[in-house]
């Protein structure tokens, strides 16, 4: 297991180097020169392109681009001078990871179900409502998704707010950095996860069916008072709960947008594993239809979805554009845009740079999860 | 072998060529039985259909019917009527935008431009990922390690961030976001899974007699390595039709393609004087191509899970 860690580890860093040089090569080849448009003399265009490194030659360019790389130093951005690129989007990636990160898990899980239950009752007339609604929903303009949920949600029954991170009357002096707290947001979401996650697994050796449900609801609830408890008496509850107002209607749309696909794959998968051989011994065997349905037919059919799901979320970071954009979400997609009104490239750079490292390392997550998931996939170089 | 061709008879020869021909024709039948047999997958036929009579008919109202001074989507102006984003009538049967243009008649025009677009970014992108994930699973080796090097390389970048950043420079037209839509599709998830189809189909028994009856290596992969890749392919260039249209319709939501007409640029535009949160001036010129270009992609996402449920063996009703 080891050396197949390490030669994927190995393959993985060579693919970075390429897809390094193509965003070298991709960004000269485009005919555009960053010292163009200086409104100094000459000679102060020249002192840029000597400070920039770009009166070298191209290979020595690259040579440097790529030692850069290595260092992690993705450049400075042009339009807030001196700050590294890094340094801009790492301060920004907790508000992205918050909104996004919970969104996905949540589509995931509904998309899990409703395939589920709509591969379990094909050709009636509730799978067809349902797929009609998640392909629309799935295949719907973002901004203009993101519009409507404003428009009913917030602006005609006036239930929640619907734009900004934040509240200004609210956290007028307020005593933390709203930074800050989405980090404690963010760790204390990630604990109680685990936790949840801790007590289901103890609650399978729970023989009774019911009793290991009663165990799981009792912990969950376990859980949440606990969280509740510690937040009230931090004293920073409602500021959290103001985030967490705020934080709603991106979420839903963010929902709507992305369960449809996972419904579609999650369905296939399990008409796909619905002719096997062990769910005709399960049904031989006289299980109730609900165990075969959730445990031997959704827990081989979900390997696809979890593909999908460890494929799609580096690129969280591009989807974090548009509804961003619409709910006024000032995260990493504000970045993005401003990056891209003021031409500031290596911010640019940066992203693509960041999106490529998180997906080769969603990629080798991947195969490594692989062989816990599915106990019958080798690789070369396993024992 | 011996020359045989003398010894079968002209009429034995018909008939040979009939029956294969009779096979396929068998084999496009039943297939397309199955495939009506859906009712989400004849939906999206009809929609496609009636989005294709659309784009259609522009061309042939602009001669007909349609005035061109008062009706052309790009620099017409109705004269006639005086605040300009006027609500539909009857004359503009979905008003005007406020630059005095027909709604309806740019919404038609835009209609042949997300065909266009997400066709040839269909096209581009199954012939790279037949051409590379084929070539990649078929010979295996040095073929196997460059190619599917390329392909890791590419399935890392997201094609929308790659076209702003190209948008910033050059000006963009609707060819250039098919392409480059495309080729990083192509190129990056749709090769490795075309790869990964194709191992599995190399092993196959039916490809061993192939080659151990003679057959050549050129007779092999035309016969029966591409057409086993053809229900992949479908399916494939159908859903890259929806993830061309979408993308696309975002670059020009953002105002970086604004040379050619387009549902995005629609709604961009409308934008630009709209009342945000009331609706009540404008919502005929932001609704119809917002509505057009989730009902366009889910039509070819119906027809494209219609098609993987007729064309993947395991996925039949038994």
């Amino acid at each position: 297991m080891l050396r197949f860690i390490i030669r994927r580890m190995v393959r993985a860093f060579v693919t970075l180097i390429l897809f390094q040089s193509l965003l070298f090569a991709l960004i000269h080849a485009l005919p555009y020169d960053f010292t163009a448009f200086t409104l100094q003399g000459p000679s102060w265009r020249a002192f840029m392109q000597r400070q920039l490194g770009l009166d070298l030659p191209l290979w020595t360019q690259y040579l440097r681009w790529l030692s850069r790389f290595l260092r992690f130093d993705l450049g400075v951005s042009f339009q807030n001078w001196p700050a590294p690129v890094s340094a801009i989007l790492f301060n920004r990636i907790s508000r992205t990871l918050l909104l996004f990160l919970s969104a996905a898990i949540l589509a995931y899980l509904l998309g899990i179900w409703l395939g589920k239950v709509i591969a379990w009752r094909r050709g009636g007339w509730l799978e067809f409502g349902v797929t009609l609604g998640g392909v629309a929903a799935y295949t719907s303009f973002a901004p203009w998704l993101g519009f409507v949920m404003i428009n009913i949600f917030g602006w005609y029954l006036r239930w929640l707010p619907y734009q900004r991170l934040v509240n200004p009357n609210v956290w007028f002096n307020a005593p933390v950095m709203i930074d800050t707290l989405l980090t404690q947001m963010f760790i204390t979401s990630v604990i109680g996860f685990v936790t949840f996650l801790l007590v289901r697994h103890i609650s399978q050796r729970i023989k009774n069916y019911r009793g290991r449900w009663i165990t799981q609801a009792f912990g969950l609830v376990i859980i949440g008072m606990g969280i509740g408890i510690w937040w009230s008496r931090s004293g920073l509850s409602y500021l959290a709960i103001d985030i967490l107002a705020h934080l709603t209607l991106p979420l839903a749309t963010v929902v709507l947008l992305s369960f449809g696909e996972t419904m579609m794959i999650m369905r296939t998968a399990m008409l796909e594993t619905k002719h096997d051989d062990y769910v005709l011994t399960a049904r031989a065997k006289g299980l109730p239809d609900a165990v075969i349905r959730d445990r031997h037919v959704a827990r081989n059919a979900i390997l696809p979805v979890i593909t999908r799901l460890a494929l799609n979320l580096p690129f969280i970071l591009v989807g974090s554009l548009v509804i961003e954009r619409v709910f006024m979400w000032q995260a990493t997609g504000e970045v993005i845009f401003s990056a891209i009104e003021y031409q500031d490239i290596p911010v640019l750079l940066g992203i693509l740079s960041i999106v490529g490292i998180l997906a080769l390392a969603a990629h080798i997550l991947l195969d490594v999860l692989y062989t816990y998931l599915d106990p019958r996939v080798r690789y070369l170089g396993m024992d | 072998m011996t020359q045989q061709g003398s010894s079968v008879s002209t009429r034995e020869k018909i008939r040979t060529y009939l029956q294969h021909q009779w096979a396929h024709r068998r084999w496009l039948y039943s297939h397309w039985e199955l495939f009506l047999q859906q009712p989400l997958g004849r939906l999206g036929l009809i929609m496609i259909f009636i989005f294709g009579l659309m784009a259609l008919s522009h061309p042939i109202l602009m001669e007909t019917v349609w005035n061109r001074t008062q009706f052309d989507p790009s620099i017409g102006f109705d004269i006639t009527i005086m605040p300009h984003p006027t609500t539909p009538t009857w004359r503009h049967l979905l008003g005007t935008d406020n630059f005095g243009r027909d709604v309806l008649s740019r919404l038609l025009a835009s209609t042949q431009t997300s065909f266009l677009v997400g066709i040839v970014a269909a096209v581009i992108a199954v012939t790279i990922s037949t051409l590379i994930g084929g070539a990649a699973g078929y010979f295996g080796g040095v073929v196997d390690a460059i190619l599917m090097g390329i392909s890791d390389v590419f399935v890392l970048l997201p094609a929308p961030i790659v076209l702003l950043i190209f948008g910033l420079l050059l000006r963009l037209e609707w060819p250039m976001v098919a392409i480059a839509y495309g080729v990083v599709t192509g190129l990056g998830g749709q090769a490795i899974v075309v790869k990964s189809h194709t191992l599995k189909l190399k092993v196959k028994p039916f490809i061993e007699a192939a080659q151990a009856a003679g057959g050549s290596e050129g007779h092999v992969i035309r016969k029966h390595i591409l057409p086993g890749l053809l229900s992949l392919t479908i399916v494939h260039a159908v859903f890259t039709v929806v993830g061309a249209v979408l993308t696309e319709s975002l670059l020009s939501y953002f105002g970086r393609t604004q040379y050619y007409l387009s549902w995005g640029t629609m709604i961009w535009i409308g934008q630009q004087t709209f009342r945000w949160f009331t609706l009540k001036g404008q919502w005929h010129v932001i609704l119809p191509p917002a509505l057009a270009i989730m009902l366009f992609c889910s039509a070819f996402y119906l027809v494209g899970r219609a098609l993987d449920e007729v064309l993947n063996p395991r996925l039949r009703v038994r």
